[in-house]
């Protein structure tokens, strides 16, 4: 079980990359509108 | 540790705020208040942050008005708005921004662009917040696993540690950046030594991480060994959740109205004299100005159309949803949508006085206002807070020597779980909720108070001109003299009604305006004359037959000889027209009942409602307009002095009385009513002095609207007794240990959710009448 050692501080480390992915996404704005990515898939191409 | 996470130097006045004080400036925000030349008033609206509950707006008030120069300050908790009446001469408005700041919030002044940079902003710090809480708790609970399913002695202590340490190392984001609100909000009322919801909320995180902190370090300590860290991000994180939710529900109520009161684009295309346009911002438009405004935009100002014709949606002015069709030189308001084509509009009135201003004007004091439950729940509030604090001491004392960390974590769980909020909620969220759905239908709402008072009526009094009766009269039929026509009989009397204002005039007028033969016929009149309440006169010329003195009126005015006439008809009004030689003709006008008068009248019956009319019509038509729709109880020939002694006689035998009114003639008594309704057909709306104002004059509503009122109160009450019940089954529970502390969250989240979500059943007005309803009961 000594690999516990290594795996919870890792796992820490972990959770704070997740967690700065996660601010990274919330300041570009990813999470402001969700519906309008899902619904442009249904609308005919521009170009 | 905790003092890192609020600052305690004074806040420094933001120096962008002086430009502020010059008055072109400030009047963007502002607006003249009272009418004394010698000291001119200013009324600003401020947008103030980081306002958490009843008590919040408390300090601000009171430390706005302590302030020389400063006349009044009212703070709307749930607008998170600010109106502030100063004096230019004594104080300015950079003066004010920084003493709110000193306060402790933040305020700036309310136009609606700040408002939506800032809004984005805040949402994205919020969702961030919550996101933190809820992703570390996740990983928290990973941590805490393992102790729920092993007994004592199946991990060794060095694992057991580490799982402790990582735990407290994901705990320190959510207590120094997802609570950090509850602890800043929580010592700012300590400074001022106010009490809030978030005192309580702080310290119960403060003492769970403490103990937990504690437990991790120095296991064999006094704080015990266990560590709660599980609990305490989940209920930071349910507490969260609970914000969050209810900032979305708050603004989603709030929509219609938002709608309304910010649908106005910041800036509009001005015509310049080469006939180029060029973006301005609205504050810079003049009377006389012409600007175009494009398909979807909404009209900025009051004008007329002066190139193309469009159709126009004045659906949220007027509650009238159909599209209408505008031509050249017809009047567009502002505030209604342009649906044709891109059209150019001379502007005729702008800003404040436009109809719209108006409403929004309207709608934004009545959000002020604070109704009687509401200042109920926040004087209750502040003992209810104290007490709390008392108990949760108390059960620590009496856990003390037991087990300090277990006694520690009890009194957290007591702080946690109690609500006022849901108290403080209740009623305020349901009101605004219903005002927003009557703004929805054209239903303005003077003061919120106003749905307390028509939820209890039992009498409602009816004025007939203009409220039951369209404002038109009607020409039902002619009687003539032998060898004239009824055309030119006609043709005649509307040659000399013209010249008159009186309705009965201009109902003639009208009638002839309409026959298609009529139009040619001329008439040479001279010395016309009118005495008022009698009829005109008119000498004619030229006229083949009936050259002389020509009278129009009653028939007492025409001195004609009543042997030639047919009968009056008992049902209609009538009017004669008499030369020298006796009578002429009789028209017989009618008053045009409101189509959906008779159908409201019944739904009011159905709902067990005495209904009365009274008016200073003549008798027969009185009795005429009352029965043919179906009221019993009326009262002819009243002066205004005659309808409130009526309405006072009600009041003595205790009748609660509602009052509708046309609102241009019945000032007085709709004010003395028990509550008001004022048709805003006819009527400036700030002259309109009711509790309620209907848009499009559709009296049919009314019924709608005394049932949604009453819906609105079983709503508060059921609020309110939610909180009550909550409180008293869960503080016991929580005092005897029986709730741990993530239970407690739980149940103070969901607790405050339950309250808002109930007042959001009211935003959609319920077309259910009383009929159907008692159809159902049998």
């Amino acid at each position: 079980m000594d690999i516990l050692f290594i795996l919870i501080p890792l796992s820490v480390v972990m959770a704070l990359v997740v967690l700065g992915g996660l601010w990274w996404a919330v300041y570009r704005g990813q999470f402001e509108d969700i519906e309008e990515e899902g619904r442009r898939i249904f609308e005919e191409d521009q170009d | 540790m905790l003092t890192n996470t609020f600052t305690t130097e004074p806040a420094i006045p933001n120096p962008s705020w002086t430009i502020l004080d010059t008055q072109d400036q400030w009047q963007r925000f502002s607006q003249p208040f009272g009418d004394d030349p010698a000291h001119p008033l200013v009324q600003s609206s401020l947008l103030l942050d980081d306002l958490r509950c009843a008590a919040c707006s408390g300090i601000v008030e009171r430390g706005l008005t302590v302030l020389p120069g400063v006349i009044s300050a009212r703070v709307s908790m749930s607008k998170k708005r600010a109106v502030v009446v100063w004096s230019p001469d004594l104080i300015l408005p950079s003066n004010i921004l920084s003493a709110i700041q000193k306060l402790g919030y933040s305020a700036s002044p309310a136009s609606h662009n700040e408002n939506q940079l800032n809004s984005t902003a805040k949402s994205r710090a919020a969702f961030w917040r919550w996101l933190v809480a809820g992703f570390c708790m996740m990983q928290v609970m990973m941590y805490a696993s393992p102790s729920y399913f092993t007994k004592a002695g199946d991990i060794s202590t060095d694992i057991s540690h580490l799982l402790n340490w990582a735990a407290w190392l994901l705990s320190l984001p959510v207590m120094m950046f997802s609570s950090h609100s509850f602890f800043s909000n929580a010592w700012r009322d300590l400074k001022f030594r106010q009490i809030s919801m978030d005192l309580p909320v702080a310290l119960g995180i403060g003492i769970t991480f403490i103990v937990s902190s504690a437990a991790t370090f120095d296991p064999s300590g006094w704080w015990g060994h266990v560590v709660y860290f599980d609990s305490l991000t989940m209920f930071v994180f349910f507490l969260l959740s609970a914000r969050l939710i209810e900032v979305k529900l708050h603004s989603k109520t709030l929509g219609a109205m938002e709608a309304l009161v910010s649908r106005i684009p910041e800036n509009t295309e001005r015509q310049n004299l080469d006939g180029s346009y060029t973006r301005v911002l609205n504050s810079q438009l003049n009377i006389g100005d012409i600007v175009r405004v494009n398909i979807g935009e909404a009209f900025p100002a009051d004008g007329k159309l002066i190139l193309g014709q469009t159709k126009v949606d004045e659906s949220l002015l007027t509650g009238e949803s159909t599209a209408i069709h505008k031509n050249l030189h017809d009047s567009v308001v502002a505030g209604s949508y342009n649906l044709g084509q891109t059209v150019n509009i001379m502007l005729e009135t702008i800003g404040e006085s436009t109809q719209y201003g108006q409403i929004v004007n309207l709608i934004n004091q009545a959000a002020i206002e604070k109704p009687r439950l509401s200042q109920l729940a926040d004087r209750v509030a502040r003992p209810f807070l104290f007490f709390i604090i008392l108990s949760a001491i108390t059960a620590a004392a009496l856990l003390w020597n037991v087990d300090h960390g277990r006694a520690l974590m009890t009194a957290a769980a007591v702080l946690i779980v109690t609500c006022p909020c849901a108290l403080s909620l209740a009623t305020p969220a349901a009101m605004l909720a219903s005002a927003s759905a009557f703004v929805k239908r054209g239903i303005l709402i003077r003061r919120l108070q106003a749905i307390e008072s028509i939820a209890n009526i039992d009498t409602v009094i009816f004025d007939k001109t203009g409220t039951l009766t369209d404002n038109h009269i009607e020409l039902k039929s002619i009687d003539v003299q032998h060898g004239l026509t009824e055309a030119d009989a006609l043709a005649m009397a509307a040659a000399i009604a013209q010249h008159s204002m009186h309705p009965v005039s201009r109902a003639l007028a009208n009638a002839a305006s309409h026959r298609e033969s009529l139009k040619g016929i001329t008439f040479e009149l001279t010395d016309i004359q009118e005495q008022v309440g009698a009829g005109m006169s008119a000498l004619l010329k030229g006229h083949a037959l009936y050259s002389g003195k020509l009278r129009l009126g009653s028939a007492k005015f025409c001195e004609s000889s009543l042997s030639k006439m047919p009968t009056a008809d008992e049902r209609y009004q009538q009017v004669y027209l008499a030369n020298d030689n006796g009578w002429l003709a009789t028209f017989h006008l009618q008053e045009a009942i409101k189509s959906n008068a008779a159908g409201a009248i019944n739904q009011l019956k159905q709902a067990k409602l005495e209904v009365e009319l009274l008016s200073g019509d003549q008798l027969h038509t009185v009795e005429n307009t009352a029965n043919s729709i179906g009221i019993k109880q009326f009262q002819a020939a009243c002066s205004p002095n005659d309808k409130l002694l009526r309405l006072q006689l009600l009041k003595q035998q205790g009748r609660k009385v509602l009052m509708v009114g046309d609102g241009l003639n019945d000032g007085p008594i709709l004010a003395s009513a028990h509550v008001s309704i004022a048709m805003g057909k006819c009527v400036p709306l700030t002259l309109a002095h009711a509790d309620y104002i209907l848009l499009n004059g559709d009296i049919s509503q009314i019924p709608q609207l005394i049932r949604h009122a009453q819906k609105t109160m079983r709503v508060i009450k059921q609020n309110i007794g939610w909180a009550i019940v909550y409180n008293t089954l869960c503080i016991p529970l929580a005092f005897f240990g029986l709730l741990s502390a993530w239970q407690a969250g739980l149940g103070m989240a969901v607790s405050s959710l339950i309250v808002v979500t109930n007042a959001l059943r009211l935003t959609k007005f319920s077309t259910v009448l009383f009929t159907d309803l008692s159809s159902e009961a049998k």
